[in-house]
């Protein structure tokens, strides 16, 4: 995985900036942000209390609906609404 | 080493494990930055011991270690004085980052300080050492299999050639230094006295420091074995009793294990448990978490994170918005061209099949929005609020959902294609359009449907009439949990 996934970093670099002088650069400091920076790090406090924790700070509305309300409205719904017309009209010839 | 002595003697009178493990690191503190390089000049590696034995052992320290309990003292002092003496001289050698040494110092200090456990010298409450020992070991270890790898290595004291260097393992400091960090797990994990005074407090920290490690050595399987060791321990006191730092990153590694078995509802169990202990202020920690935690949410509770939530973390913002947007919309070639887009990132982060997944969602969507436009049996035009009360018509012939998808699968690409020819996406001018690009077969369509339907899914209720050509959709809940 972790040569394939560099693979396509290395492609991407070469596809978005071909004339750099610096992708080796790029590189290299990706690859020491991708070693770093998943790693889940140290608190620098041991233990707090609950008030600092992140259920306190207020978590209300973090998670919404997957779907867009019932609004048949949106410029998408209109061009089905169009094409299925369409696909009705031409069967009803 | 004054300031050694004099902290030893207080946190062994007072039983401080914190100010104890203090006397061990192999760094100085921020608001000191010669501490370490004090200490090391303050003797030498040869008069350590006796200088040690005179003042932490003599009668006038006014603390009463046995003699075994304070030999064992003045070994793992004299261990860490050697490490000590190689960071320093490590630090001296400008330009040359070899932790190999380093490393090799430390792991001996780390080995006298289990020594002196497993001989029963040491009390519980100076865990904290163990601690300190176990984390600095790692980091030295990963510090020097970096500087192996980089294939710069200063000394060929030994002949060794690069062929034989490179088929050592590429972390074979760190697969070492994981085989003594479970050696304090293990001391930790057998100890049978009592709970107040038992070494069971050591446990959670102990594991977290495995769990990074074989994360980093990508062995999983290693970090199961951990956790059926801790499940039949006995008598490990509850998880409110241990400090939230050290439970949060148990959950959260908790968490990474299930979702890569992809158990996602214990994994989203240990995530949010990880998350609500967190610290409110440790962003990163914060964005780990959540990478993971949203695409659980997606496959378990079909939600998608809300721009407050993703607000602070810009990078989140990045890698979810685009797809979450399109997941929304029903917008198939949006969401395979977000995919695409985050294809790096996702793959590298272990969530790109996952996040494929939420496709279904996508899909969801979209055949909701022909449900949605197939109106009321009564009426025609869905939007009509008047008309709410009337049944919706659950009768829906295939053929539609089949332009559905192909239009879906199509009108990004005229919304990309701005430059030229995008003649054909002007649909509403009612020229001629063609879905041609798009093409889907009649038996994919079918295909699709019916993994909507399947139960396990719970996507879509009702039945594919195959004869009929059509979907018969359930009249109360034709998408579950979506409000129609």
């Amino acid at each position: 995985m972790a040569s394939s996934s560099s693979a396509a970093e290395t492609a991407k670099l070469q596809d978005h900036k071909p004339d750099s002088s610096t992708p080796n650069k790029d590189a290299e400091k990706q690859a020491i942000t991708l070693e770093e920076d998943d790693e889940f790090e140290d608190f620098p406090v041991e233990d707090w209390g609950p008030e600092d924790t992140e259920v306190a700070s207020g978590s209300a509305h973090l998670w919404e609906e997957s779907w867009d309300d019932d609004d048949t409205s949106d410029d998408f719904s209109k061009q089905l609404k169009e094409e299925l017309d369409k696909v009705k009209a031409g069967r009803e010839k | 080493m004054d300031l050694l002595v004099q902290n030893f003697l207080v946190a062994q009178s007072t039983g401080q494990g914190h100010l104890l493990s203090a006397t061990l690191l192999p760094e100085s503190p921020q608001d000191d930055p010669n501490r370490l390089r004090r200490l090391t000049s303050s003797s030498t590696v040869h008069d350590i011991e006796s200088d040690l034995r005179s003042s932490l052992l003599s009668t006038r320290s006014g603390i009463h270690l046995n003699k075994a309990e304070g030999n064992a003292w003045i070994d793992v002092y004299v261990s860490y004085f050697r490490a000590a003496t190689e960071v320093v001289a490590l630090s001296e050698r400008h330009g040359n980052s070899d932790h190999t040494s380093v490393y090799d110092a430390w792991k001996e200090m780390a080995n006298t300080l289990i020594r002196g456990y497993s001989s029963g010298h040491f009390q519980a409450w100076t865990i904290p050492c163990l601690y300190v020992a176990g984390r600095y070991l790692r980091i030295f270890a990963i510090k020097a299999d970096r500087h192996a790898r980089s294939g710069k290595p200063v000394t060929y004291g030994s002949g060794m050639s690069g062929d034989i260097t490179s088929s050592i393992s590429k972390n074979e400091k760190l697969e070492d230094a994981a085989r003594v960090i479970n050696r304090i797990f293990q001391l930790c994990i057998s100890d049978r006295a009592s709970i107040e005074n038992s070494r069971k407090w050591g446990l959670y920290y102990a594991t977290n420091l495995l769990f990074k490690t074989y994360f980093k050595l990508n062995s999983i399987s290693l970090s199961k074995n951990i956790l059926r060791a801790l499940s039949v321990s006995v008598d490990t006191p509850p998880e409110s009793a241990f400090p939230r730092s050290q439970i949060s990153t148990f959950h959260y590694y908790n968490g990474i294990i299930a979702f890569l078995d992809e158990d996602y509802p214990t994994a989203e169990t240990h995530l949010t448990q990880s998350l609500n202990l967190c610290h409110k202020l440790a962003t990163h920690n914060k964005e780990l978490i959540l990478t993971y935690l949203i695409p659980c949410h997606l496959l378990t509770t079909h939600t998608l994170p809300s721009a407050t939530l993703l607000a602070p973390f810009p990078r989140l913002q990045k890698l979810f918005q685009p797809l979450a947007e399109c997941i929304k919309r029903g917008d198939l070639s949006g969401f395979d061209s977000a995919l695409a887009q985050g294809e790096e990132e996702f793959v590298k982060r272990r969530i790109y099949l996952t996040l494929e997944r939420g496709r279904d969602i996508a899909l969801r969507n979209l055949f909701r929005k022909v449900f949605l436009l197939g109106g009321f049996i009564d009426g025609g035009g869905g939007e009509d609020t008047e008309q709410a009360a009337k049944p919706r018509r659950t009768r829906i012939p295939i053929h539609e959902f089949e332009t559905a998808i192909a239009l879906s699968m199509d009108s990004h690409n005229h919304r990309l294609n701005k430059n030229g020819n995008n003649n054909n996406s002007k649909l509403s001018n009612g020229t001629t359009t063609k879905l041609s690009r798009a093409k889907i077969d009649r038996d994919e369509v079918e295909c699709l449907l019916a993994n909507m339907i399947y139960k396990f899914q719970n996507l879509m209720k009702g039945y594919i009439a195959q004869t009929a050509g059509m979907v018969v959709l359930s009249k109360g809940a034709a998408f579950p949990g979506t409000g129609v």
